[in-house]
């Protein structure tokens, strides 16, 4: 029992056995909350005292030493009675030292304390040993191991590389001196290797091999160690080789959140965008949030004369083949002009020039979209032909007016679209278009350049449900 | 059935002893007064009427001792019991301290949870 000893050499063997503790809480990552740290702290100030009795005794020594060890095992009961609270690090270190003033509370609390465990790390991680000899494969797995890390090891530089490949390792010890593949050449390839790159790698070697472990280190080794290791040194390195590729890894997922959310617009927007304009918003995704801001736009709209009737007579797979054809060209032609997709619907194609992204020519690039929709018509009917399907037609209205344009719709299914008048007006305009015309409202027109088209008389509408009259003009063609 | 408020005297020399204990009793639920030396205990003892008294008996000016005899002749405080603390566990200390006046022996580092025992039990036989 530890109270038959000198209180001396008693003292002496708490002091060793306190050492990992008062290690751990030196760290400035370890904190002690409120009300304990006081305790911590006195703890602390009975160890101050008994080194400075043991380094300069006095006749009184005995005496005051048990009274201090008295202290500190009150201290240490204390703590341990609100283990609970206590920072990781203290509850591994404590019973040590309650073992060392011999308490009775742990001796019967906790019997199975025998040596004391060194600190446990706050981030475990893996760890790969590369060392051609196994003692010191053995030596680096125990010293790891004990402070909570995974340790794998290779015997060589070809192992190694392999196992780099199929494990996450947060850090590499690497052997310089090793038959075949060396130290050097893992770290290069490693180094040339995009998913191995960023991983931390700390050199192992002798004092005289000190010329190669600057040309590693510049070569991208993080770090050095001279064998025999210092254990304290050892775990020191990896403690920092792990906090560094931590930080890696953090930034990491920062990178591919990033990407994922492009990927999402990507997916959200490519298909109504062209894509200059979905790299325009990932540049400033704050965009899409839900909601609309009122703006000016062009609206188009498009359908095929009589498809309806049409479908009827003709089987399933030839409809959707006519109208993917359709389709097909009229999308490409309409990203070419940098117009917005909003909805196709049945046979009609309802598109927009201005948002998400105004510019000055919305109007003009609108027309000419629509001439060139008129012009494709000869390509995509002279397929139909080839396939044997029916001649198409199709008709154009346009018109220009504010709109509410947005991403409407739920979190879950949002879809860039535009809502307001000017959309009825134009589906207006569309109804009474004729067949191969393209006719503009004269909002519209008023915002088109002089003498780049060629329009027809004036035309007024009546359409249900609006009081007066929509003035069009037909679109016939780019002025010479 | 109402108390009065019982304040435990830790006569302890030894600041750092003395500080661990006291701060060990508060949290147990104790009020707790302090003396570093057998003098100024009896002082306190007249003065505040101690429900108990913790003793150590290796003290600066009066020793424990000493203490622990003047006590029992006093008739002030003759009642109050004294658990005295020692370093040494040996039986002939405990004969001596009983023999001294004290109440109850406890050695030295204290076993806590045995000491609240045995200053429970010297409340309950003083009530």
């Amino acid at each position: 029992m530890a109270e038959t000893d000198q209180p001396e050499v008693w003292a002496r063997r708490i002091l060793s056995s306190a050492e990992p503790m008062l290690a751990a809480i030196a760290r400035p990552t370890v904190t002690i909350d409120p009300p304990m740290d006081a305790d911590v702290q006195a703890l602390e100030e009975g160890f101050v005292r008994v080194r400075e009795l043991l380094a300069v005794p006095t006749p009184d020594m005995n005496h005051d030493l048990l009274n201090l060890i008295g202290a500190i095992r009150g201290y240490a009961e204390m703590l341990f009675e609100e283990m609970s609270k206590l920072h990781p690090v203290m509850k591994e270190t404590l019973p040590a030292l309650l073992a060392a003033v011999g308490s009775n509370q742990i001796t019967l609390e906790m019997p199975q304390v025998t040596e004391g465990p060194l600190p446990r790390r706050e981030a475990p991680g893996v760890i790969l040993a590369v060392d051609d000899m196994p003692e010191n494969r053995e030596l680096i797995s125990r010293l790891l191991s004990r402070v909570g890390h995974t340790v794998i090891s290779a015997e060589s530089g070809e192992e190694a590389l392999e196992l780099l490949e199929t494990r996450g390792v947060d850090v590499v010890l690497l052997d310089l001196m090793m038959p075949g593949i060396g130290g050097a050449e893992v770290l290069r390839r490693m180094k040339e290797n995009e998913d191995l790159r960023a991983t931390p790698v700390v050199m192992i070697s002798g004092r005289q091999d000190m010329d190669q472990i600057i040309a590693c280190i510049q070569a991208g080794a993080d770090d050095y160690l001279l064998k025999p290791f210092n254990p304290v040194l050892l775990q020191a390195r990896i403690s920092a080789g792990i906090e560094r590729k931590r930080w890696h890894d953090r930034e990491e997922d920062y990178r591919h959140q990033l990407e994922r959310n492009e990927r999402f617009i990507r997916r959200t927007f490519g298909r109504y965008l062209s894509d200059d304009i979905v790299d325009q918003l990932l540049e400033a995704p704050e965009g899409l949030e839900l909601g609309g801001d009122l703006r000016e736009v062009t609206i188009m709209m498009s359908d095929i004369c009589g498809f309806t009737s049409l479908a009827e007579h003709l089987p399933p797979t030839d409809v959707v083949s006519l109208l993917n054809r359709y389709f097909e060209h009229m999308t490409d032609i309409i990203f070419e002009h940098e117009g917005t997709i909003d909805e196709f619907l049945g046979d009609a194609i309802l598109a927009v020039f201005g948002a998400p992204r105004r510019r000055d020519n919305d109007p003009e690039r609108a027309v000419r979209c629509a001439l060139a929709m008129r012009d494709a018509m000869d390509t995509v009917n002279a397929a139909n032909e080839a396939a044997g399907l029916p001649v198409l037609s199709q008709r154009i209205a346009l018109n220009t007016g504010t709109v509410i344009a947005g991403n409407i719709g739920s979190e879950q299914r949002a879809k860039y679209g535009c809502v307001g008048h000017a959309m009825n007006v134009t589906s207006r305009i569309e109804g009474q278009t004729d067949t191969d015309e393209i006719l503009i409202a004269a909002a519209t027109r008023d915002h088109l350049p002089d003498g780049i088209f060629i329009l027809g008389e004036p035309r007024e509408l009546l359409a249900k449900g609006i009081e007066d009259a929509i003035v069009t003009y037909p679109v016939l063609g780019l002025a010479p | 059935m109402t108390q009065p408020v019982q304040t435990i005297l830790l006569v302890e020399d030894n600041e750092a002893n003395r500080n661990m204990l006291v701060r060990r009793l508060e949290r147990a639920g104790h009020q707790v007064t302090t003396a570093a030396d057998g003098e100024t205990a009896l002082q306190i003892m007249r003065k505040q009427q101690p429900s108990v008294v913790l003793m150590d008996m290796n003290l600066p000016i009066m020793d424990g001792w000493t203490a622990c005899r003047e006590a029992r002749l006093d008739g002030l405080i003759r009642n109050i019991p004294i658990i005295a603390l020692t370093a040494h566990a040996m039986e002939e200390d405990k004969q001596r301290a009983l023999e001294a006046g004290c109440a109850e022996y406890a050695t030295k580092p204290v076993d806590f949870p045995d000491l609240l025992a045995k200053i429970a039990a010297q409340l309950d036989a003083s009530c």
